[in-house]
């Protein structure tokens, strides 16, 4: 009788779990197994395996390009978003006059649309935006609009912009649960201001603050809406791939072997950064 | 001693000073793109340097609304965005259900299973979605696009209705058995007032996620399904900066009032993050 209720029970649970997992392997497993299997066929052909998709696009010069730029941009706009990020939250922390409203403001690169935070980007460090006007009238020795748009430090400052709130949302919740009692301790013991940042805050929200900044960087290495608009020149791998369908005849087989080394990339990338992560700090 | 009491003063001011011009400048830099936009939207003949424009109109967004036929677009979206939501809440509610109340072997490992779709860039899985999609003709259907969104916006809806469930105190279940109340009104008096608010963020977040989802949308629209950021992209490509900028004010405005609307309700914070330890 009690087994029998038992058995009902993990039956109910599992019927319960089961809209979750359709749609995790419907929409999710089953869209990739497509991905990776169309990636071994003949370009346009239901039967046959091959491997030329990846060789022809590792063998490209270019291929190499397109790795370096997407691992470059992701990386620095990840470490950009910890050095701002960090200064903010601890300014944030204290609960100054107005601090929700900052709070707030925090998080609105992430409620728009990537689409419209390239746009207002492009618009305000274009060579007639805000910026440039700023700088030609009040910075001496610049003449001419300073070229940031279609530039790699301005891509790595438009990622930044629209993917640091993963880092600075993480970092500010850590943050905040840090026990206060500690750096009375640290105070009371004499140490400075300085001091107890550096050697007590710091290294206690450290786990925080890398934990945020995987968030950002797999958002950035994914990242597709900026570098589609904003990228001009510059393709990473996500635009690369977009690039083989967009056009007729589309070629799926080339688009989906790039997705699979975008996708094996991001999981080697992320597999060696847990392991430092792991690793106790200080 | 005396002497000195000025000047730390004016140490510490300066660091008030200080902390309030970096947040200053913050803000600015979050606002002014908007600002831009705004401005870019309502201005005529903003050439050359100039800091604002020297005409305003409002011709930019009757150019919206009658060339790029906005009211469908807009229309589109909110259909895409419902479905998604409806699908996604009916998938979240009894998945978050089990995983907030029942012992499941190996919960860790399967909430991060159904978490992965927001790991792995979406382009990956979008390219398989497309070709399946494409061989059952949901391409170009309001309820493929809406589909196409759920795999994005489910695991939000069974991360953020878990926690709710998880939260639901059993004591009070206990505490309405013994007052004597049948399992119909318990639902209804007891546990529905209590997972509302959950449910209600939930399908908040879905609706933001689908509203302003572009990948998926990209692969997945048709001529009739278009959505407001894919109309937003081409008319980026189509090089009319005015136009689009109206079109973006058009589009990023229930972003932003949703967002402001949802502040003091639920943390807001939950729209970032969501991965425990990730």
């Amino acid at each position: 009788m009690r087994r029998g209720s038992e058995l009902r029970s993990s039956l109910v649970t599992l019927l319960m779990l089961l809209p979750g997992l359709a749609g995790f392997f419907g929409l999710f497993f089953y869209p990739m197994m497509v991905t990776v299997v169309r990636s071994l066929r003949p370009e346009g052909q239901q039967v046959g395996w091959t491997l030329e998709h990846y060789i022809t696009f590792l063998r490209e010069p270019r291929a190499r390009e397109v790795i370096v730029l997407t691992f470059v941009l992701s990386i620095s706009s990840t470490l950009c978003s910890i050095l701002f990020s960090v200064p903010l939250c601890l300014v944030l922390r204290q609960k100054l006059r107005g601090h929700r409203f900052f709070r707030l403001t925090m998080l609105i690169p992430r409620v728009v649309p990537g689409l419209i935070g390239a746009l207002g980007l492009l618009l305000l460090f274009g060579s007639r935006g805000w910026v440039n006007l700023f700088l030609i009238q009040f910075v001496p020795f610049i003449d001419e609009p300073v070229r940031i748009n279609y530039t790699i430090p301005g891509l790595i400052l438009f990622y930044t912009w629209l993917y640091f709130p993963f880092t600075s949302v993480t970092t500010l919740s850590t943050l905040e649960s840090l026990d206060p009692s500690i750096e009375e301790a640290a105070d009371v013991a004499g140490a400075n201001r300085w001091q107890v940042l550096r050697h007590i805050v710091i290294p206690l929200i450290m786990p925080g603050i890398l934990a945020g900044s995987v968030l950002t960087f797999m958002a950035a290495f994914g990242a597709f809406s900026i570098p589609l608009v904003a990228g001009g020149n510059y393709r990473p791998l996500s635009v690369e791939i977009y690039r083989q369908i967009d056009f007729t005849p589309a070629r799926w087989s080339a688009a989906s072997a790039r997705a699979m080394i975008m996708a094996a990339l991001q999981v080697a990338f992320l597999t060696v950064y847990m392991r430092i992560l792991r690793r106790p700090t200080v | 001693m005396k002497l000195l009491r000025p000047y730390f003063k004016a140490v510490v001011n300066a660091r008030k000073l200080l902390v309030y011009t970096f947040l200053l400048c913050f803000a600015l830099l979050i606002y002014m793109p908007f600002l831009m936009i705004a401005l870019k939207s309502i201005g005529r003949g903003w050439f050359g340097r100039l800091w604002l424009p020297p005409e305003l109109t409002l011709d930019w967004y009757r150019w919206a609304v009658e060339v790029t036929n906005i009211p469908e677009i807009t229309k589109n979206t909110l259909i895409i965005a419902a479905l998604a939501v409806a699908m996604s809440t009916l998938i979240g509610i009894p998945t978050g259900w089990a995983f907030g109340r029942r012992k499941i072997p190996g919960k860790e490992l399967l909430m991060s299973m159904i978490l992965l779709p927001r790991m792995i860039p979406p382009i990956a899985y979008a390219l398989g979605v497309a070709q399946i999609f494409y061989r059952l003709h949901l391409i170009n259907t309001h309820f493929g696009v809406a589909l196409a969104h759920v795999a994005i916006c489910a695991p939000y809806a069974i991360l953020v209705l878990s926690a709710t469930f998880e939260g639901l105190d059993e004591r009070v279940l206990e505490a309405a058995a013994v007052c004597g109340a049948n399992p119909l009104r318990t639902f209804f008096h007891v546990i529905l007032p209590l997972i509302l608010p959950g449910i209600l963020s939930s399908m908040i977040f879905t609706f933001t996620t689908s509203y302003n989802e572009f990948t998926l949308t990209l692969m997945t629209y048709g001529k009739d399904t278009i959505t407001l950021p894919v109309r937003t992209y081409i008319a980026m490509g189509e090089g009319y900066w005015e136009v689009t900028s109206a079109m973006s004010i058009i589009l990023v405005i229930p972003s932003l009032i949703v967002l402001f609307m949802i502040q003091r309700q639920v943390a807001p914070e939950k729209l970032v993050g969501g991965f425990k330890g990730v």
